[in-house]
């Protein structure tokens, strides 16, 4: 599990450099500035290669924070 | 190269850089990770070239080129696919597919087709451009089975072929090759129907790697090797001469041995193309002259030059040829099926090419030719490409007769028959661009020209590019310099002066000046000169004729220059385009 957390924390931060782990952790779209639309289907391409699975369209609205993004992978 | 990987390169730190590159993308399709792949293709293959990627408007990639102005980008890049020639050949437009809808979608596929070639080709003359054809599968559109061609299909493929080959011969694009994007980028695994509809962005990342990799290699247009160097025995032939005897060595399919005239037959159209081509064989050299007089031999002896076939070591004789050819190291490759000749003069040599001749390994020879055509291959092959091997023999013997002298007397300069061809123009020129960009020792300044930036020069109107071609009882040397300058009034400004090191001693530089002065009527000529670890020779040119203490911004009057330069014996022929 520890692998994969940092394999996710590596995502998110090659598509958002600036921020720290513990910013990371905390992400939300609406606490990060520039996380928008186009930051939420990199984050979602670049988890599907990393992961190598299919994340559903539908569920891509509610990936809204590391956290969703966490829970979405970890606990299906 | 994964996405995040592509990231991760876009987001490192970069040197500041004084070179920007921007790059104009133009597609039907939403660009997202498209953009990425090319930019970490590109700061990897330049890293010290800082690249900018603006994109036009989403679904109008025609009227994207079409609004392009000249000052808006350094390259463009054109991606194609289906859905540009008529939205319902993509999935994100419904307008049917019945037969008579598939008639209406030829014609408005020839009327697209037309207008991207007027706009890519108006697009060219100032703007390098990028062009790869429809890289996803047709849809499921037609009446016949998948495993079937249908005449709707067939007639796309042929709108789409012959509009790539209209725009192939015009000097300004480079086509994306659907053959090596075949190779890294399965066709059925380049789609990405999900992504398509739900982000606008049709390509697997894989597909949109394997074409931000390739867009970027067009781009950066990496200058071609110079010369090849290859054995004899068991390379160019199969067999040793010395102990098989002339008609012992073979290339054919009885022998088993087709592979070497292969190899006869791709260095020869090397040699066609003006890569140079030298022998390092340790042979008798009477049998190896004897078996070039094969008249089944591929590669013809004029091709070659010089051959170095003797006993002496390998490392000595591409150390001869490099000489003759004056070129570099690292602009040459050796080929020998020895890999302890190869691990010999790679360790002379650490900045070659050098490659083992792979044997009886067909598939690696295969695999070898297509490295070496990575290597050598261009886009255009100039007049004087196939003039170069010649023109370094006629150096050999002027060289040969002039004694080896640094300053030829005025005698012996007489007695050459020399003519000079100038061209002022302000239009482009394939010879003219290469030699400003790889030329060292005769460089006013080392300042090396993007196509862009070549064009945006001359776009200038007080602009002129000078090129003199060379030519003596000796032979040709064809064009062996290039000035670019301004004139305002009767004050010309050089910016850019290179001339080949195979015309020094021959008084072309003075030539150029006079025609600066006599034919462009300038009273006073400055140069932008900047001392460069390699310019030497310009610098001592420049004393000579300014003085010995140059003096900073370097300039010469036409009082001076009448009074001190040397006397000149060429014939001289002028031609002016506007």
């Amino acid at each position: 599990m520890l692998d994969q957390e940092e394999r996710l924390l590596r995502c998110f931060s090659s598509v958002f450099p600036a921020l720290t782990q513990e910013e990371i952790e905390n992400a939300t779209a609406e606490a990060v500035g520039v996380w928008d639309s186009l930051s939420t289907v990199t984050l979602a391409a670049v988890i599907q290669e990393e992961f190598n699975l299919e994340i559903d369209p539908d569920a891509l609205s509610n990936l809204n924070s590391y956290e969703a993004f966490r829970n979405y992978l970890f606990t299906r | 190269m994964k996405l995040i990987e592509a990231l991760n390169i876009v987001q490192s730190q970069q040197a500041e850089s004084p070179r920007r590159l921007r790059l104009f993308l133009a597609c039907g399709f939403t660009p997202l990770h498209l953009q990425t792949f090319v930019r970490a293709n590109l700061r990897v293959r330049l890293p010290n070239v800082l690249s900018e990627i603006r994109t036009g408007v989403f679904g109008d990639l025609i009227g994207s080129i079409e609004h392009l102005e000249p000052s808006e980008a350094d390259a463009l890049v054109v991606t194609l696919e289906w859905s540009d020639f008529d939205p319902r050949l993509g999935i994100r437009r419904l307008g049917g597919w019945r037969p008579q809808q598939l008639s209406e979608i030829s014609v408005s596929a020839e009327a697209a087709a037309a207008r991207l070639q007027h706009a890519i080709e108006a697009v060219s003359h100032h703007t390098t451009t990028i062009l790869s054809l429809p890289t996803l599968p047709l849809p499921p559109a037609f009446a016949t089975r998948p495993l079937q061609n249908s005449q709707h299909e067939l007639q796309l493929c042929r709108i789409v072929a012959q509009l790539a080959e209209s725009l192939s011969g015009c000097p300004g694009i480079r086509l994306l090759s659907s053959q090596r994007l075949a190779e890294i980028s399965a066709p059925a695994a380049r789609y990405d129907i999900r992504a398509d509809l739900n982000t606008g962005f049709p390509y697997t990342l894989g597909h949109a790697s394997a074409m931000g990799e390739l867009i970027a290699g067009l781009v950066e247009n990496r200058p071609p090797l110079k010369g090849l160097i290859t054995d004899l025995d068991d390379t160019l032939w199969s067999g040793i001469l010395g102990e098989n005897g002339l008609d012992g060595v073979s290339w054919n399919l009885d022998d088993h041995s087709q592979m070497h005239g292969v190899y006869q037959q791709f260095v020869s159209s090397l040699a066609a193309a003006g890569v140079l081509v030298g022998v390092a064989s340790k042979n008798d050299s009477g049998l190896v002259e004897q078996a070039f007089e094969r008249p089944d031999l591929l590669l013809a002896k004029e091709d070659v030059f010089p051959f170095e076939v003797h006993w002496s070591s390998k490392a000595e004789s591409i150390r001869r040829i490099l000489n003759t050819w004056n070129i570099a190291a690292d602009a040459a490759v050796f080929i020998d099926d020895s890999p302890a000749e190869v691990a010999e003069v790679q360790a002379a040599f650490p900045e070659m090419t050098c490659r083992v001749f792979p044997g009886n390994d067909t598939p690696s020879i295969w695999a070898l030719l297509h490295e070496l055509r990575d290597l050598f291959g261009k886009s255009v092959v100039t007049e004087e490409d196939l003039l170069r091997l010649h023109s370094i023999r006629s150096a050999g013997s002027w060289r040969k007769e002039s004694g080896a002298l640094q300053v030829p007397s005025d005698d012996f300069l007489r007695s050459a028959e020399a003519r000079i061809s100038f061209n002022c123009s302000r239009t482009g020129d394939a010879r003219a661009f290469e030699l400003v960009n790889k030329t060292n020792q005769f460089n006013l300044n080392s300042k090396r020209y993007s196509d862009s930036e070549w064009r945006q020069f001359l776009a200038d109107p007080s602009a002129f590019r000078l090129t003199a071609a060379y030519e003596d009882k000796f032979g040709a040397l064809g064009k062996i310099a290039v000035l670019l300058g301004t004139k305002r009034g009767d004050h010309v400004h050089v910016q850019t002066w290179v001339m080949s090191c195979r015309a020094f001693s021959r008084r072309i530089e003075h030539q150029c000046l006079r025609f600066l002065f006599v034919e462009l009527g300038a009273n006073r000529i400055s140069f932008e000169y900047v001392p460069t670890p390699r310019n030497g020779p310009i610098l001592d040119f420049l004393k000579s004729v300014t003085g010995p203490s140059l003096e900073s911004p370097v300039s010469l009057t036409k009082e001076l220059f009448c009074a001190e330069a040397p006397q000149l014996f060429h014939q001289v022929e002028v031609s002016v385009n506007a």
